[in-house]
């Protein structure tokens, strides 16, 4: 028997007056992970967080939290905080009074609550800060009393809504060090959204990749980067590159496609094709060899080798991104930059990668494709 | 596997919002104190008084009398010109105004700005009592005059005349233009005029193609507000018009007065409704004009 | 050069323009200064006038029903007013913008119309006049003039932290007492002193409604019929400053607070 998630979303439906937000959403979320969702803007990730702390409530569908049925539970009931994106720390209350308000609404005395606070405040670092206001804050510093306060109560899970899309890149990469350290001290589950794909990659447990409303994916970091299970999670998380081509042969798990008169083989194909249908292409930059890097036997075990011409070298500090045409699609490789021979745009190239690392996906509709493309 | 990524869910669900409870004040505020009175108004203007008894029947009557008879046309235009020109002359006064402070002065600006605006809300009547101090036949400007030996006679047509009220009008306009213009000049983001001078236009021509345009917003809005507000005065007229600065307000009310004939009253006071509605509703200040209150 | 001329222009005009705004309110003060009981003349100083209209009993009833009708139709305001608002951020419906532009009508229309129309509708239910009508009629524009302040203020409020605090475990109604209200608290009072100095001030409107009573600007517009007095000047003289007093406090009390939580 396994053990109840912290958090379990059942059929979860939301409708803005026709305007549909999520749909169907079945999610378990485990006791003490960190769980992303992960997806660009207007996926409905916002809205996902909101039902789960009640401040909004599903068309349809359940939400449990330890196994309890808290659909109709209103927010203040719910033993779960939130830090807003834009942190909504009170601006009338400094941030000691700020850190409080959630002890006061439980009747906890100031005297009380005085060690409490100064236990929140030195878990994210800010002791000392008692009595400022917020408006006499960093944004990196808000952000920390907006944890100290959600954290303060100690709630069965923490929801953060892009706490650190306000913050700038250096400021950002300090702050998830920061919350991935309060996350193992407090052994409390969180569940983190996020647009960016690194921070989910490099700071989760687990992921849910969410599109339109909808959830695409869930799973390790390592599942969705290695197997994404449509086009647009192969898209969206890490450089992918994408070529169509039809299916030309397929033995078992084997299916070659031609490529504008290129032969690709593939051993992942993400579905059950036909012969002559039209499939999506996918191989990632770095699993792509180029010829003067691998010596000639490695060449040798890739099922899948070509000649083809370099169109575009782009230098990108400790690495070159190199643009090879095959036919009217192209391909794009990374060369570290120690191993980069000095070849010039126009100059032929052998690249080969292996036939595992071509995943196939089906190309349904036209205007799928393009939306892939915009996104 | 791709197959399981579909819409495949319940549609949208119509709920009353509780919310909604909070909302029935203003909507009764809306409705007794606005809509009903307003409405009534109009039906009522549909009925006649016929010797003191007011007949419930529904006739143009009011409305013929109006178009008719020769007393109402006649000052209705006049009142039309005359708030014409009170807007017009606001303008030119506070169009210079608005764009010296917003424009030209660095230091002080929100203590000028406050200057102008605070005789906004404040002493309507005062500003009568001191007009007519000013321009009475032995006030403040007659007396200097004499004083300078430029007339001998103190002027006769500064007080109970059409000018009088034209004055005090403006006095009381120039405010809601000046915010009008002030704020829409303020929206014009300083880099465009940088841009324009850097591509060589003198001052004038930079004011002419770019200030000018851009500040049109406010100049309708203002130009409207100030309309309606000396379209709807009757108490300017009846202390400093006398008998030919009497406007259309000054009909509305005398129905409620001796003749008492409160149909044809309201039949006057829509008209005057629609005018306003019609002038507010074409320079669509209706929707813009909460920033006074802010 | 071009440019300082055009400068020296405006400023000039600019001083004229502000003269003419604020010479008449300077003459009522003066006159109100006046010795001379001859409004013509000047003859010295005094503050006889003033002293003399704290024993004149019908003046002070009249200032009295002013007070009465303002804070009635204040207090109105600001609880219908601010629930107004906060129902307006909060809720989106069909014809919310044309709500709103309806709210406007009572400051943009000219009083003429609001005071008839109220009038008319007094006379159908055959409501007797009294301060009572007076009251319902300064209403009309007493509510949106808090409403627009206090909607002005919430939207520049994030709609999170009443979300946040109910989060943090805060009940609504204690959401809006600790949190809510402290934010919009000067934006109320704002609008609260704005909409007193309006009704105070206010007769257009006033006129249709009153009956047989008075308030001090129908007081006022009384002793005006007999001609410019010096009890005319003080009274003015002492409506003017109350008023000033009013926005200049609004100003200063609400133009502060913005962002400024802390240093108060
Ligand atoms: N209060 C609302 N009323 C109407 N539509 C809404 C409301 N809130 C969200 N939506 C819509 O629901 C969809 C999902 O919104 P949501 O805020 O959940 O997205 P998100 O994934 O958080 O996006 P972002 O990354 O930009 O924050 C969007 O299309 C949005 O426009
Ligand atoms: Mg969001």
């Amino acid at each position: 028997m396994e053990e109840t998630p912290a958090i379990k979303l059942s059929g979860i439906t939301k409708w803005y007056g026709s305007v549909q937000a999520v749909c169907s959403v079945n999610l378990d979320i485990r006791q003490g992970e960190f769980f992303s969702l992960l997806g660009p803007s207007g996926c409905g990730k916002t809205t996902t967080l909101r039902v789960i702390a009640g401040l909004e409530s599903p068309t349809a569908g359940r939400v449990y939290l330890e196994g309890e049925d808290v659909t109709d539970v209103p927010p203040y009931r719910r033993n779960v905080n939130t830090v807003f994106q834009d942190y909504a720390l009170f601006p009338h209350m400094t941030v000691e009074e700020n850190i409080y308000f959630p002890l006061r609404m439980r009747k906890i005395s100031r005297v009380e609550a005085r060690p409490m606070i100064q236990e929140a405040l030195a878990l994210v670092n800010m002791s000392g800060f008692e009595k400022r206001y917020p408006h006499q804050l960093s944004g990196g510093q808000r952000q920390r009393i907006a944890l100290a306060r959600a954290l303060v109560n100690r709630p069965k899970a923490l929801l953060l809504d892009e706490p650190l899309g306000a913050l700038d890149f250096k400021l950002r990469v300090a702050m998830q060090k920061v919350l991935k350290d309060i996350q193992r001290n407090v052994r409390i589950t969180f569940v983190y959204v996020t647009h960016d794909q690194t921070e989910a990659i490099t700071m989760s447990d687990r992921i849910c990749v969410m599109k339109d409303g909808l959830i695409h994916q869930v799973g390790t970091s390592e599942e969705i980067y290695n197997s994404p299970s449509s086009i647009f999670v192969a898209g969206f998380i890490g450089d992918m590159n994408f070529m169509e081509g039809v299916v030309t042969e397929r033995h078992g798990d084997e299916v070659v496609v031609d490529v504008n008169g290129f032969i690709i083989r593939s051993g992942r194909p993400m579905g059950n094709f036909v012969v002559g249908e039209k499939v999506m292409v996918c191989v990632r930059p770095e699993k792509i060899c180029a010829q003067d890097v691998c010596n000639l036997e490695d060449m040798q075990r890739f099922d899948n080798r070509f000649q083809a011409v370099i169109t575009r070298i782009v230098f990108r500090g400790n690495d070159y991104e190199i643009t090879v045409g095959l036919g009217e699609a192209s391909m794009r490789l990374i060369e570290s930059a120690s191993d980069f021979k000095g070849e010039n745009e126009g100059d032929s190239l052998y690249v080969g990668f292996l036939k595992e690392d071509v995943l196939l996906y089906p190309l349904q509709a036209e205007e799928e494709k393009t939306h892939e493309q915009l996104d | 596997m791709n197959s399981s990524i579909e819409n495949t869910c319940p549609g949208p669900k119509k709920s009353w919002n509780r919310a909604l409870l909070q909302g029935l004040p203003i909507f009764m505020w809306m409705l007794l104190l606005i809509l009903v009175p307003l409405a009534i108004m109009f039906v009522t203007s549909f009925f006649v008084k016929e010797g003191v008894q007011v007949v419930h029947r529904l006739t143009l009557r009011n409305y013929l009398e109006f178009f008719t008879n020769p007393i109402y046309l006649p000052i209705f235009f006049r009142t039309i010109f005359l708030a014409l020109s009170v807007s017009l002359t606001a303008l030119l006064l506070a169009y210079p105004l608005a764009f010296f402070i917003s424009r030209k002065v660095t230091r002080f600006r929100s203590q000028l700005y406050m200057m102008v605006i605070v005789p906004l809300w404040i002493s309507y009547l005062v500003r009568i009592v001191a007009w007519r101090t000013i321009l009475g036949r032995v006030g403040v400007l007659n007396s200097l005059l004499l004083a300078l030996g430029l007339i001998r006679e103190p002027l006769p047509f500064l007080i109970y005349s059409p000018f009088a009220v034209y004055l005090t009008l403006i006095h009381i306009a120039l405010p809601f233009v000046f915010i009008s213009v002030f704020s829409s000049l303020e929206k014009i983001p300083s880099n465009l005029l940088d841009a324009t001078s850097d591509l060589g236009a003198n001052s004038f021509q930079t004011f002419r193609h770019v200030i000018l345009p851009l500040s049109m917003p406010g100049v309708v809005s203002g130009f409207t507000l100030a309309f309606v507000i000396a379209l709807g005065d009757y108490i300017i007229p009846q202390q400093l018009g006398g008998l030919n600065g009497l406007m259309f307000g000054n009909l509305i009310v005398s129905q409620f007065g001796y003749a008492f004939n409160w149909p044809l009253g309201a039949a006057l006071g829509f008209i005057m409704f629609a005018v306003a509605v019609a002038i507010l509703f074409f320079s669509q200040k209706l929707g813009s004009s909460e920033g006074f209150l802010e | 050069m071009k440019r300082t001329g055009t400068f020296s222009f405006l400023r000039t005009y600019s001083v004229l323009v502000y003269f003419f705004l604020y010479f008449p309110l300077l003459v009522v003060f003066l006159y109100s200064l006046n010795a001379s009981r001859s409004t013509v003349r000047f003859e010295g100083l005094t503050l006889a006038w003033y002293s003399r209209l704290f024993h004149n009993p019908a003046l002070l009833e009249a200032l009295f029903n002013s007070l009465k009708v303002s804070a009635v139709a204040v207090s109105f305001a600001v609880v219908v007013g601010t629930t107004g608002a906060l129902f307006l951020n909060r809720v989106e419906f069909k014809g919310k913008a044309l709500f709103r532009s309806l709210s406007m009508l009572p400051i943009i229309l000219p009083g003429i119309i609001v005071g008839l129309s109220l009038l008319v509708f007094f006379i159908n239910l055959r409501l007797q006049l009294s301060l009572w009508t007076v009251m319902l009629g300064h209403m009309t524009f007493t509510t949106p003039v808090v409403m627009f302040q206090v909607l002005a203020r919430l939207q520049r409020l994030s709609r999170n932290l009443e979300n946040a605090a109910m989060d943090l475990g805060a009940k609504p109604h204690q959401a809006f007492l600790y949190v809510t209200l402290p934010m919009i608290k000067r934006a109320i009072v704002g609008g609260a002193l704005l909409a007193f100095t309006m009704s105070f001030d206010e007769i257009i409107i006033t006129f249709f409604l009153i009956g047989t009573t008075n308030t001090l600007p129908v007081y006022l517009y009384g002793m005006l019929r007999f001609g410019l007095s010096p009890e005319v000047y003080a009274i003015s003289t002492i409506v003017l400053g109350f008023s000033l007093l009013l926005i200049l406090f609004m100003a200063r009390y609400t133009g502060t607070g913005e962002e400024i939580y802390g240093k108060r």
